[in-house]
């Protein structure tokens, strides 16, 4: 029978499962997975790997097991603030994930362990770093045998490093369609025939590819690989796609936003003052979570959370999202996630029975969702209706900090330059009608210099 | 493994539309190119070492292949 607790995005794994009690996240682990488990304790390499900030802390607790009849030990692991998913990652940020994987495996391995999967579902970002989460991952290696996650590090990190960085940032989106990573001969079929000239690429996506279409049909017996590979041709084979997956770097292409605080309309004062209110709008409401939806370089997401608030800054842009990220990098900042989100077209859910990956609403709601600067390009370039827009907002968060932008406003009025005006109801009455059916108007600022309003609002 | 690389030469990898078998495939090429690496790999190793040896003589700090982080 099917555990109602258990969760849906580890169901493959026979080591063990996460299962969520009293809101409360664990993992079990099976005793088919306890000889292994006992071994990776003793080796150090779990705490080894916890000190050097690249796996989740998971001790184990005395907690009644989720399915007893398999059960062999329940961990506790650090619980995230947000789950984060490959095709919502900058470049940078999937670099770095991937490089983290790496220096995993590097260390698995001369602790005499692998990793038996390199999914990116297994990387997360939780304060300013990539973490990996699945303790249950790492298996005994056997001397002389190849990596048998090399085939999923290829197709989950590589190739779709590589075609962001060769072919268009863009297609980390193909990460939604393909939840097993990007197949390497599509790979092999988009990269730039100059792919081939890079060493890195040409062994492991392009030959790799050719090697999986020839052998398609034709299995390779274990025993026949075991005792194949050396100590220095697997180690070896990391340095290699280490350097390959560092050698890829981003073209820089002007996107439609990276340059957005440089052409608003927004005066420096009028910017601060906006700062101002929202800093005063999140101190009355004091969230422990906030999603900035349309964060752009995460200018504002920055006054959450130097507060100590987790802030996730969504937006459409890879290239804003890129900026916010080295910058967080650079600066340590424990409380920021700028992530890729389409608002029109948001994460859907996917995998096995829709039920793997969450949706981006399944992952909410925060206490605050801030939408600043956004509702006109969802009212009228995504002609988006006032009524959908606060059912929207009031799923994805319990309070709401929102900048109404009417007509008159240069923003608008150049989204309204090249179409017809459709949108009668796009004025403060209106909105403020629409969102008084979920919500209740706490405050109404208006904002200096501009023609804007700041609303902070609570689900009613 | 010279037999393998034959193969992998000359067996004419056409675009035949087939369901990807997630192992025979990726082991072997994993297998021929962890083995072009490795002696690439090792006169690397060999190359820090000795860089490594002479830094200390001069009292650099010593160069940690496994550094934690991404740079």
């Amino acid at each position: 029978m099917t555990n109602p607790n258990k969760l849906s995005s580890s169901f493959r794994d026979p080591s063990g499962f996460m299962f969520r009690r009293d809101g409360r996240l664990y993992r079990q682990v099976n005793v088919h997975y306890q000889a292994e488990y006992d071994r990776l304790v003793q080796s150090g390499l779990l705490e080894k790997l916890v000190q050097a900030g690249l796996l989740v802390f998971a001790p184990v607790v005395e907690v009644k097991p989720a399915d007893a009849s398999t059960a062999y030990k329940v961990l506790q692991p650090e619980e995230l603030p947000l789950i984060s998913y490959p095709y919502e990652w900058s470049f940078t940020q999937y670099k770095d994930a991937a490089l983290a994987t790496l220096q995993i495996q590097k260390r698995a391995y001369e602790a005499g362990f692998a990793l038996k999967d390199a999914s990116t579902y297994n990387m997360q970002f939780h304060h300013d770093r990539p973490v990996f989460i699945d303790t249950l991952s790492f298996e005994t290696y056997r001397e002389g045998e190849p990596w048998v996650a090399y085939r999923q590090f290829c197709q989950h990190f590589l190739a779709p490093l590589a075609l962001m960085s060769l072919v268009d940032i863009r297609l980390s989106q193909l990460m939604r369609v393909y939840i097993d990573g990007i197949p390497l001969d599509l790979a092999a079929k988009l990269l730039p025939g100059s792919s081939k000239m890079n060493l890195g690429l040409a062994a492991h996506i392009h030959a790799h590819a050719a090697a999986q279409v020839r052998y398609a049909d034709d299995p390779v017996a274990k025993k026949d690989i075991r005792g194949k590979m050396g100590r220095n041709a697997f180690l070896g084979l990391l340095d290699s796609l280490e350097s390959t997956v560092r050698g890829l770097t981003l073209k820089t292409v002007k996107t439609e936003w990276a340059e957005y605080y440089n052409a608003t309309n927004y005066t420096d004062t009028s910017l601060a003052e906006k700062g101002k209110l929202v800093e005063s709008m999140l101190v009355r409401v004091k969230p422990a979570s906030v999603w900035d939806l349309g964060a752009n370089n995460a200018y504002f997401s920055r006054i959450a959370a130097s507060r100590g608030i987790f802030t996730a800054a969504f937006d459409i842009d890879p290239l804003a999202v890129e900026a916010a990220y080295l910058q967080m990098k650079e600066k340590k900042e424990q409380n920021l996630l700028p992530l890729v989100l389409d608002l029109a077209n948001p994460s859907p859910a996917i995998g096995w029975h829709h039920a793997e990956r969450d949706s981006f609403l399944q992952r909410g709601p925060a206490d605050c969702v801030m939408a600043l600067a956004l509702i006109h390009h969802l009212a009228i370039s995504n002609n988006v209706p006032l009524g959908a827009l606060a059912s929207f907002f009031a799923d994805a968060g319990k309070t709401l900090i929102i900048e109404f932008v009417p007509k008159g406003d240069s923003q608008v009025d150049r989204l309204l330059s090249t179409r017809e005006d459709i949108f009668p109801d796009y004025n403060i009455q209106g909105f403020e009608q629409a969102f008084k059916e979920q919500f209740k108007i706490l405050e109404a600022q208006p904002i200096a210099g501009t023609k804007r309003t700041l609303y902070l609002m609570e689900r009613k | 493994m010279s037999g393998l690389f034959t193969q992998l030469l000359t067996g004419g990898f056409g675009a035949r539309l087939v369901y990807l078998d997630p192992g025979s495939g990726s082991y072997l090429i994993q297998i021929l190119i962890a083995a072009l690496l490795g002696g690439a790999f090792a006169i690397k190793a060999f190359w820090k070492q000795i860089s490594g040896f002479f830094a200390s003589l001069f009292g650099k700090k010593k160069d940690d292949n496994l550094d934690d982080q991404p740079k």
